[in-house]
């Protein structure tokens, strides 16, 4: 729920905060395993990557831990073998089915150097889209110009417990900035939330338009989408601990500057749902398993689209 | 009652000597607006003792009848004796009038001037209105928090943070009261500003340690805030423009027995910024306000009623449908009753509303609205028996209902309305109290109370959760429905307090407290600074109440006839049940909140030295604490034990080594002084990642699984002023050469005058921009300075 501090955050953009970059010395690097397994229905083609953290500094792309082996199987012990090549782990599918079947059960069993690693995770179901709406605004303070938001329409299955990571695309930009991270338990944002069986509320909806800054004009904001512009979303299920994962994703790695630094919280490692099988003894591991069934919907901002907006925005007022 | 009070006047009779004693008793007042003084001194010639007036002003002596000579004395004020001739009970009311001393402008402390070495009182801290407006202030606004930021022992994370620390105890864990309401969020802006409008302002005095037994609540501190009656003489105008502000306060007599006072405030940066640009046209806007009120209704001799009241609100709109806003609204209503000259006694009933508010959506369709509450209801008798010069009892209770509200919340999507509100907590907190100051000999005075403090939460739900590896999420393993008024659980617990004070000399003296603390309130705040939008917490069948003790030794000395006021306190404090946070915890609009809480101890020490030169052209302060603030909980800075997660010490996000500070004030000319502030504080700690690894394109950060494990560097500003009295009003015209009514002044202040970028904190991120699937992406680290530059200002002030 850092977004109602970033909103908060916002309003202080009149006073003079600065910062400089500055290059500290860290404690030595740790150099663990790190496992990226995040399998979805979607494709015939599905990669695991297998690297190592490195030196918080260290800006290189991570390289891929060479000579493991690793599998993923499902309740009925059926193997999905992933052969590494020369960047990753991947699975072909052998008939031409993309991966995965919701309500399966999937565990991952990798080797490295000797010592096992697993994981487990299931595959939830996912609503689909309904449609998606462009609304029209008028100028603002912030974006001065008149500019369209997006939103998409769906309904959480009934039912507690589904946690779905909403990704959006602008004109095919996927929008990942740490911030943009969108999840939903049921249709809102908690476990205890109660909201099950319902339309996505407001601000879920709402989160796949993109607030950029003017790179021209300090304290405005581009629009998020005008004419010409499309948007593609995707609802992925997730398994609850990979809700919190993402969930905590945003804390540690949406790191306001300024006065956001005002808000900051404590600096701590992100969960992961992957373990060693040899406990505190062995190698640690980081990273994330999970088995998702993913609906999209894509809609391109047309003149015609947006003619339609206006008048219903006319109509609205 | 009144039978309560017969038995009790009959107990002590008893053990009282059989002489026949009479009672002087009455108030003190300031003789230019009928402002009742707190804490004035009522000195007896004869016996070298005395008495000092209570927060009404009141005050009690009984002595074997006889001729004495009595004093009234009030630091910035001409001393009055009076001949007494005591042969029956006497009330006396007495108005002082304000000295005229030229070039003595800064009055530090108000009470009589070797206060500091011979009163029980140690550990406490008391700002009279006048000494704050003189030091340099952020914006030229005259701010009660950031003045007593200035005392030993007392600190903040930096600029913009709200609130305050205290001898290393969170912000949450004090106790702020304005006319007794308890105020939750005692800043504008975040912390830019505090809400307390100087205007109205009579008093402020924190405790820090030595806590009496009538105050509870809170572990670290309280924040006794005393509003102005409004001058009962003549009606009074008085304000000033400000960079920030602008005030305007206006008080005045409604007839012979009642005044009133009424101030307000407004930032006004919109305000000026419209004619400039049309994007507050449409409902936008950023401004804070406040409105402070009280009057006073004078019955007879014996009884006076108070009721004040105060209402401020923060508004950030993007929009006329869109943004966020915050506010305290109290209400205080007070009724002070002399059962006898010896026997006084408040009662006080108020009523306490803190709230926020956020929405969003541009019209009634798509739309989200959230808002939080604590409303708190409090009804608080108080009774003070004058049993003679060396005795005085003080008993009472409190009774407070709290009304959490975290999450009143709608969302409408496409017309679809969803609430996601949370269900309203209740608590009832009660205590009853008794204290007694004791001169028990001419060297030794002991002040000595008990509290008994319960708290009950009860109706609703309530949730139990699975056993974990500390630091995990734990799961929801069942909910229980409680009626509306049935309790969940209950605590109870007992807080002995004690003050002791040896006079080694007239001016010099020993002191030493202890007091425990309970706490069943918690303010649930994960971030660096606390923010307008935390939730507080009652105690609940999960959250155990806060427990803190303290013990404090102090040596005090005067030199010079009182010119110089020196001490030294060591302070030493533990704790159980302090509140920190899963990783990740998610503490807004969750229903299972208490599962992200974790609770260990914790335990603050440190050292406080205090020099005051107190009158002279060039007087001032300097205050320098060595301190150290840790806590131990399981499932933070755990290290290499992943399994067991069993925590190490680690310090606060507040501890601070050293802190340092200086304030000085010179009057150079009969109209000019200049004042500068000097602040020295070691760098706050913070944690810094080791690794980064790559998750879903998610560059992350990794930590060796400890906490605050480094600190940003050492903070350090000066600051300075000149003040200009008598610009306008108050000088001689020039044609006619009679004095304008009132008086002015003129403040020009510089903040952080060599425009050191300080330090706030230290963080770790990637770019701000998007990256494609693969790429690789640079993180770095940045160091924020909130206020990098200096900032001066002008702010113009009036009287009339």
């Amino acid at each position: 729920m850092t977004r109602f501090l970033n909103i908060i955050t916002v309003s202080l953009i009149f006073l003079f905060a600065c910062e400089k970059e500055i290059h500290p010395d860290l404690e030595s690097p740790a150099n663990a395993i790190v496992i990226d397994a995040w399998l979805t229905d979607q494709d015939t083609i599905q990669n695991i990557h297998v690297t190592r953290s490195q030196p918080y500094f260290d800006n290189a792309s991570p390289s891929k831990i060479s000579g493991a082996t690793v599998n993923v199987y499902d309740q009925d012990n059926n193997v999905f073998p992933f052969i590494e090549n020369d960047s990753t782990y991947t699975w072909i599918s052998p008939d031409g089915q993309p991966f995965g079947q919701v309500g399966n059960i999937y565990f991952l069993v990798v080797e490295v150097n000797g010592e096992q690693f697993e994981a487990v995770s299931d595959m939830g179901r996912v609503p689909p889209i309904d449609s998606i709406n462009f609304k029209f605004e008028e100028k603002d303070a912030f974006i001065t110009q008149d500019f369209y938001l997006a939103e998409f329409v769906s309904r959480d299955p009934e039912g507690v417990g589904d946690t779905y990571w909403i990704k959006a695309w602008k004109n095919g930009q996927l929008l990942n900035k740490p911030d943009e991270i969108n999840v939903a338990w049921d249709a809102a944002f908690t476990e205890g939330g109660g909201v099950d069986g319902q339309v996505f509320i407001q601000p879920i909806q709402y989160a796949i338009n993109p607030i950029d800054e003017d790179p021209d004009q300090d304290n405005e904001f581009i629009p998020p989408y005008d004419i010409g512009d499309s948007v593609y979303v995707e609802i992925h299920s997730i398994n609850v601990h990979a809700f919190y994962f993402l969930q905590e994703v945003l804390i540690q790695t949406n790191r306001e500057g300024g006065f956001g630094a005002l808000f900051a919280t404590p600096l701590a490692n992100v969960t992961t749902n992957v373990y060693n099988t040899n406990g505190n003894s062995g190698s640690s591991v980081f990273g994330f398993f999970n088995v998702a069934a993913v609906s999209s919907a894509g809609r391109r901002l047309t003149e015609e689209v947006a003619l339609a907006a206006q008048e219903e925005a006319r109509n609205s007022n | 009652m009144k039978q309560i009070l017969a038995l009790f006047t009959l107990l002590y009779s008893s053990f009282c000597f059989g002489q026949e004693q009479y009672t002087l008793s009455g108030y003190v007042k300031d003789a230019s607006n009928g402002e009742t003084l707190i804490g004035s001194t009522v000195f007896i010639r004869e016996l070298n003792g005395g008495s000092i007036t209570n927060v009404y002003g009141f005050y009690s002596i009984t002595l074997p009848p006889g001729d004495y000579n009595v004093e009234y004395r009030y630091v910035g004020f001409d001393t009055q004796t009076r001949p007494l001739s005591l042969t029956e009970n006497v009330r006396m009311d007495i108005e002082l009038q304000e000295e005229n001393v030229e070039l003595e402008a800064i009055v530090v402390s108000a009470e009589r001037e070797d206060a500091n070495v011979t009163s029980i009182e140690m550990s406490t801290a008391k700002l009279d209105i006048k000494s704050i407006t003189k030091i340099p202030a952020f914006v030229g606004e005259v701010d009660i928090i950031k003045s007593i930021q200035l005392l030993p022992g007392v600190s903040t994370v930096g600029e913009g943070a709200s609130g305050f620390n205290v001898r290393g105890g969170g912000v949450g864990q004090n106790l702020v009261l304005l006319d007794e309401a308890p105020v939750y969020q005692s800043s504008h802006l975040f912390g830019f500003f505090s809400v307390f409008n100087p205007d109205a302002v009579k008093d402020v005095k924190l405790y820090k340690g030595g806590i009496p037994s009538q105050y509870g609540g809170r572990l670290s501190s309280i924040l006794d805030i005393r509003m102005k009656e409004g001058n009962s003489k003549e009606y009074d105008v008085s304000g000033g423009i400000g960079t920030v502000f602008s005030r305007l306060a206006v008080e005045g007599p409604i007839n012979d027995k009642a005044s009133f006072i009424v101030a307000g405030r407004r930032s006004y940066i919109d305000i000026l910024a419209r004619p400039f640009t049309d994007v507050l046209d449409d409902g936008a806007g950023l401004y804070f306000y406040d409105l402070t009120a009280k009057t006073n209704y004078n019955i007879n001799e014996k009884n006076r009623v108070y009721l004040s009241g105060y209402f401020g609100r923060d508004v950030f709109k993007f929009d006329k449908r869109q943004g966020f806003d915050w506010g305290n609204r109290t209400g205080t209503l007070r009724w002070n009753h002399l059962f006898s000259d010896r026997f006084f006694s408040n009662f006080t009933a108020f009523y306490s509303n803190y709230d926020y508010a956020f929405a969003f959506g541009e019209d009634d369709r798509d739309k989200f609205r959230w808002t939080s509450k604590i409303i708190t209801h409090d009804f608080k008798p108080e009774f003070t028996w004058f049993i003679n010069g060396a005795n005085e009892l003080t008993f009472g209770g409190e009774a407070i209902l709290y009304r959490f509200k975290p999450a009143n919340a709608v969302s409408v999507s496409d017309g679809e309305r969803t609430d996601i509100s949370l269900e309203e907590r209740k608590g009832f907190e009660g205590s009853l109290y008794v204290g007694s100051d004791h001169k028990i000999s001419k060297k030794l005075t002991a002040q000595y109370g008990l509290r008994y403090s319960m708290f009950s939460y009860f109706g609703g739900t309530a949730y139990t959760y699975s056993d974990t590896i500390p630091g995990l999420r734990p799961e929801v393993t069942g909910a229980k429905k409680y009626d509306d008024w049935e309790s969940i659980k209950t605590y109870h617990n007992l807080e002995p307090r004690v003050s002791l004070r040896y006079q080694l000399s007239p001016s010099s003296s020993i002191k030493a407290s202890y007091n425990r603390m309970n706490q069943y309130i918690h303010l649930v705040s994960n971030t660096v600074a606390a923010t307008p939008i935390d939730v507080w917490q009652p105690s609940t069948n999960n959250i155990k109440p806060q427990q803190g003790n303290q013990v404090a030794l102090g040596y005090f000395r005067n030199f010079r006839s009182n010119l110089f006021e020196t001490s030294i306190e060591v302070y030493h404090k533990w704790n159980k049940n302090q509140v920190d946070y899963i990783d990740g915890a998610d503490l807004f609009i969750n229903e299972f909140l208490e599962g992200q809480l974790l609770e260990g101890k914790g335990r603050a020490y440190g050292v406080e030295f205090y020099l005051k030169k107190t009158r002279g052209r060039f007087n001032g302060w300097m205050s320098y604490t060595l301190g150290k603030s840790e806590l131990l909980v399981d499932g933070i800075n755990f290290g290499r034990d992943v399994e067991n997660r069993k925590g190490k010490w680690y310090p606060t996000r507040f501890d601070q080594r050293h802190n340092f500070k200086l304030t000085t004030n010179y009057q150079l000319t009969k109209n000019i002084s200049l004042s500068g502030i000097f602040t020295f504080v070691s760098g706050t700690p913070t944690t810094f990642p080791t690794d980064r690894y790559v998750v879903q394109d998610y560059v992350i950060p990794m930590t060796d699984n400890r906490r605050n494990n480094f600190r940003v560097p050492d903070y350090h500003r000066l600051d300075f002023s000149v003040t200009v009295d008598n610009v306008w009003r108050g000088v001689p015209k020039k044609r006619s050469g009679k004095v304008r009514s009132g008086e002015d002044y003129l403040v020009l202040s510089v903040y952080n005058v060599y425009g050191r970028e300080n330090p706030f904190a230290i963080y770790f991120a990637q770019g701000d921009e998007r990256f494609l699937a693969g790429e690789s992406v640079d993180t770095s680290a940045s160091q924020v300075a909130i206020l990098g530059t200096m900032v001066p200002s002008i702010s113009y002030n009036f009287k009339f």
